[in-house]
């Protein structure tokens, strides 16, 4: 069920799916859809995520089989045959997944007879059924965890008790995806881990067919991945965690490090000695700018990850003041509502703020404008920027969809990501 | 009057082919000839569709709300648009600046199976609960057509609950056309069916419509406002950064004229035939070949050939120093362009300013309008490559391999990769046309050849996605008659 949405943030759920694979190295979508899809799926996604797309392939680079009145009338499966043939024949990639667009989807054409001929004749070819209206990009990310665990993902592999997988993270649609991976790395790695991010280091198609050889599956985000984690358990037998949100700073990146070794058993004094060397590493740099920052009442407009990880990070460890946090991203479970809703109440020293879901924009600017305290920063998306110049406030840009700024390897989570988004929040005004 | 009602999808024109592999002389030949045959690719990559153009075509009118009648992605490709907007409005100096207010109705499996009127309904109710807007453009998606929702009849019947706002459904499903610039006469169409509806209004002398696309920069706008007014025109500049009023203007205009080829052509031939407006469809203006016949057009509606004739003189004395300096650097440089049908051709005009020797274009159609510009191609440059493709990357990069340009002029994501000097002149940000914008060009193009580094290097570390066998197949194979 979807609702109407004004501005809406993120495509459908063909979006979704086409931009976690083209996060992943040398994985070619296939699009059996109508002719603007690749178009409109890389734009509402990638395009809207800091300016970076998908380094193998992604937009009109991918195959499609742009079907028109023809294929609409009488069927498109002969056109995505050739389509499919083509792409094998010169796109060099370890893996293709056939995606279904609308089209596809209302007619009825049946891609996984289709893909299966290509199966047959040995080519890495896999078919993802879920046409573009069946959701956003959100359950993209599902569908394609789904899609691994169902079709590509080994059993019986090798258990590695050092091996975790990173998930609840989703490329593009978090813009700081690729920075916020690698600081997760590079801490899990300082305790002697090795790290899945799938996303990031090259990591294809190989390291996801092994990855249930895992100890653990670490799960960023407050609500994301409850299905795909519950069917990873059952077929592979590897548990899950879940972290209720991104850690931004000392203090949640430091739970955060206690939960994953207390889950695998760590060596606790190893555990101790990196977390105090990284929370040495956070205060030097602190305590080298004090009171340069001005005192801010904020309000997030973010996804329910990172506006969980925003505030608490501003609230607990920079003490401003929590005002507003708006989920922007539609939340059906109440379970789910209730988890980010704990975390968000949960502060140290600070009254906590008011929490609202809304993912349609003008209910997110009617929530900052009616908003009856007093707010002077604002955090959040570019369709965000205009309630903060209409207020004449501070705005920092730091939730998707960004179009305003680019962005690499940037990330405020972690240890070292705090310390970039304390940068971003100096303002010399 | 026109006797039959034009469809709004460019295929519908006879003549007119979007798959071909060929050469300028090959293709002028066969064309004049009525060879040319209607082909399809049997392997292609993404195409943009219609309803893209026709959401950027408006989506900086003033007091309008945009309805989505599709699922949540199709308004995925809006957000350049919308870019477009925003930073159009911080160039024109305003400093609150807004989104456009966009609703997506966000089709889903039960709108499939039972219909999505109720959705739409509610979106239209939004709209003009928050913002009570004199516009609510509604358009048309590939699943709403297929699940066959009749925008129309919701729209006539919406139009009638909400009388204060102006109802206009466009049927823009990507399904209709490969041809992504069909968007744009959608969108003209219903302007013209539900807005203007052949009402008369009085006539404003001197009064120009200057149709322009969301991609034209407002450094371009000025420049192109700038000419007009040198020739005694006042432009009523549609429908970027417009408004209901100045759409309303439209009828009372002396003549109209268009920054490109292939937007408003097909509406000012309406204009022509329902109010007697006439227009100059010639090139768009960028190189001094493309501005001088631009500008010449629209003065000859005017009736002012001879004034044009003393700003284009003067004109020349000023800018033909500096383009000599150019062309000192850029002479016989080897070009491939890759571009929509507007700037592709104007690109391959733009080279000859600057003695630069066409290798190979590649541009979404071929018709009658690109006829004229490959005759005129066709006697400056030898031999060059014709790839009539929108986009298509791997039949581009194919074709790099084999003809080693020194320089490419396009979408640079590709060619950078074969490290290629690259330049794009699609520029919605800054100046590329009218006698100013060819020193821009020209400048960036030459600076470009002249410090490759950039795309030398990447070339080392990246490697794009096909097989080395690929370079090695015919660039064209995939292209088959028939269809």
């Amino acid at each position: 069920m979807s609702q109407i949405m004004e501005n809406p943030r993120g495509g459908c759920v063909l979006a979704g799916i086409n931009s976690v694979l083209g996060a992943i190295n040398r994985i070619c979508p296939i699009l059996h859809s109508g002719p603007g899809c690749c178009m409109q799926t890389t734009a509402a996604e990638q395009g809207q995520s800091g300016h970076k797309s998908s380094c193998f392939i992604s937009g009109v680079s991918l195959p499609s089989s742009n079907m028109l009145e023809k294929e609409v009338v009488f069927g498109g499966t002969e056109k995505l045959r050739t389509t499919i043939q083509g792409a094998v024949d010169i796109i060099d990639a370890d893996a293709y997944f056939v995606l279904t667009g609308c089209t596809a989807g209302i007619i009825g054409d049946d891609i996984v007879s289709v893909t299966q001929e290509f199966q047959n004749k040995g080519h890495a070819v896999y078919p993802i059924e879920t046409p573009g209206f069946a959701g956003d990009s959100n359950l993209g990310y599902e569908i394609v965890w789904n899609t691994m665990i169902d079709q590509i993902i080994e059993e019986n592999v090798p258990k590695d008790e050092k091996l975790v997988n990173i998930f609840g993270i989703v490329p593009y649609h978090d813009p700081f995806w690729s920075g916020t991976l690698e600081e997760i790395d590079r801490i899990l790695s300082r305790l002697g881990l090795k790290v899945n991010t799938f996303f990031t280091k090259n990591q294809g198609i190989e390291d996801i067919k092994k990855c249930s050889g895992a100890a653990l599956n670490i799960i960023v985000n407050p609500w994301l991945f409850k299905g795909p984690a519950k069917k990873f358990e059952e077929k592979f037998g590897v548990p899950s965690i879940r972290i209720p949100g991104i850690f931004i700073g000392a203090t949640d990146t430091t739970k955060f490090v206690r939960v994953v070794a207390e889950a695998l058993n760590l060596d606790n004094e190893l555990v101790d000695i990196v977390i105090q060397s990284e929370e040495q590493y956070v205060y030097n740099y602190l305590a080298q700018a004090i009171g340069v920052v001005s005192w801010k009442r904020f309000a997030v407009v973010a996804d329910a990850s990172n506006a969980v990880g925003i505030t608490r990070y501003l609230a607990n460890d920079f003490s401003f003041t929590p005002v507003l946090v708006i989920i922007s991203e539609p939340i059906f479970r109440p379970g789910d509502k209730e988890r980010i809703i704990e975390q968000i109440n949960d502060m140290e020293y600070a009254v906590p703020p008011k929490v609202v879901f809304a993912a349609d924009q003008y209910e997110i600017n009617q929530a900052l404008l009616n908003e009856e305290k007093e707010i002077t920063l604002l955090i959040g998306s570019s369709n965000d920027r205009e309630v903060a110049l209409e207020k004449d406030i501070q705005f920092i840009l730091a939730s998707f969809p960004m179009s305003e700024r680019l962005i690499f390897n940037r990330t405020y989570a972690g240890y070292r990501g705090s310390l970039t988004f304390t940068e971003d929040l100096y303002d010399n005004l | 009057m026109a006797n039959i009602q034009y469809s709004g999808v460019r295929e519908s024109k006879p003549g007119r082919i979007n798959d071909l592999g060929t050469t300028g002389k090959e293709v002028e030949e066969n064309f004049r000839k009525g060879c040319l045959k209607k082909a399809d690719r049997s392997f292609a990559q993404g195409l943009q569709c219609q309803q893209i153009n026709s959401m950027a075509a408006l989506m900086s009118l003033e007091d309008s709300v945009f309805i989505s009648h599709s699922p949540q992605g199709c308004v995925g490709c809006s957000i350049m648009a919308v870019d477009m907007y925003r930073v159009g409005q911080a160039h024109r100096g305003i400093k609150n600046i807004k989104n456009p207010r966009v609703i997506v109705t966000n089709i889903d499996q039960k709108s499939v199976v039972f219909g999505g009127e109720q959705k739409l309904r509610d979106s239209v109710k939004k709209a003009v609960e928050r913002y009570n807007p004199k516009l609510a453009f509604i358009y048309a998606s590939c699943a709403s057509g297929i699940i066959g929702d009749d925008i129309d009849a919701i729209a006539g019947d919406l139009q009638q609950e909400y009388p204060d706002t102006l109802m206009v459904p466009i049927h823009c499903e990507g399904f209709k056309s490969k041809i992504c610039a069909s968007g744009f006469d959608a969108a003209f169409l219903a302007i013209n069916k539900y807005i203007l509806k052949k009402e008369p209004v009085p006539k404003e002398e001197g009064l120009v419509n200057l149709f322009a696309p969301t991609t034209v920069s407002y450094a371009d706008q000025k420049e192109m406002e700038r000419m007009l007014s040198q020739i005694g025109a006042r432009v009523n500049y549609i429908p970027f950064y417009s408004s209901l009023e100045k759409i309303r203007k439209i009828p009372a205009a002396q003549a109209s004229t268009s920054i490109c080829k292939v937007f408003a052509d097909e509406f000012m031939k309406t204009l022509w035939e329902d109010y007697e407006i006439p227009y100059s469809h010639t090139v768009m203006p960028i190189g001094i070949r493309n501005t001088d016949k631009w500008y010449r057009g629209i003065a000859k509606v005017l009736g002012k050939e001879k004034k044009v004739e003393e700003i284009i003189a003067k004109e020349h004395e000023r800018i033909e120093p500096l383009v000599a300096e150019l062309k000192k650097r850029l002479q016989g440089k080897r070009v491939f362009i890759c571009g929509g049908t507007g700037r592709s051709f104007a690109a391959a005009a733009l080279i000859d300013d600057f003695g630069m020797e066409l290798v190979g274009l590649e541009t979404p159609t071929y018709d009658e309008d690109a006829q004229t510009d490959i005759e005129y191609l066709n006697g400056i440059h030898k031999n060059f490559v014709v790839d009539i493709a929108n986009m298509q990357p791997f039949e581009q990069v194919n074709l790099l391999s084999k003809l080693k340009p020194d320089a490419f002029i396009g979408v640079p994501e590709w060619a950078s990769k074969l490290s290629i000097p690259t330049t794009h002149v699609l520029d919605g940000k800054r100046p590329t046309m009218g006698y100013d914008g060819l020193l821009f060009l020209g400048n960036k193009i030459a600076d470009q050849l002249q410090n490759p580094g950039f795309n030398v290097k990447l070339a080392q570390h990246v490697k794009l996605p096909y097989k080395d066998s690929w370079y090695q197949e015919d660039a064209f194979k995939y292209i088959k008659g028939d269809n």
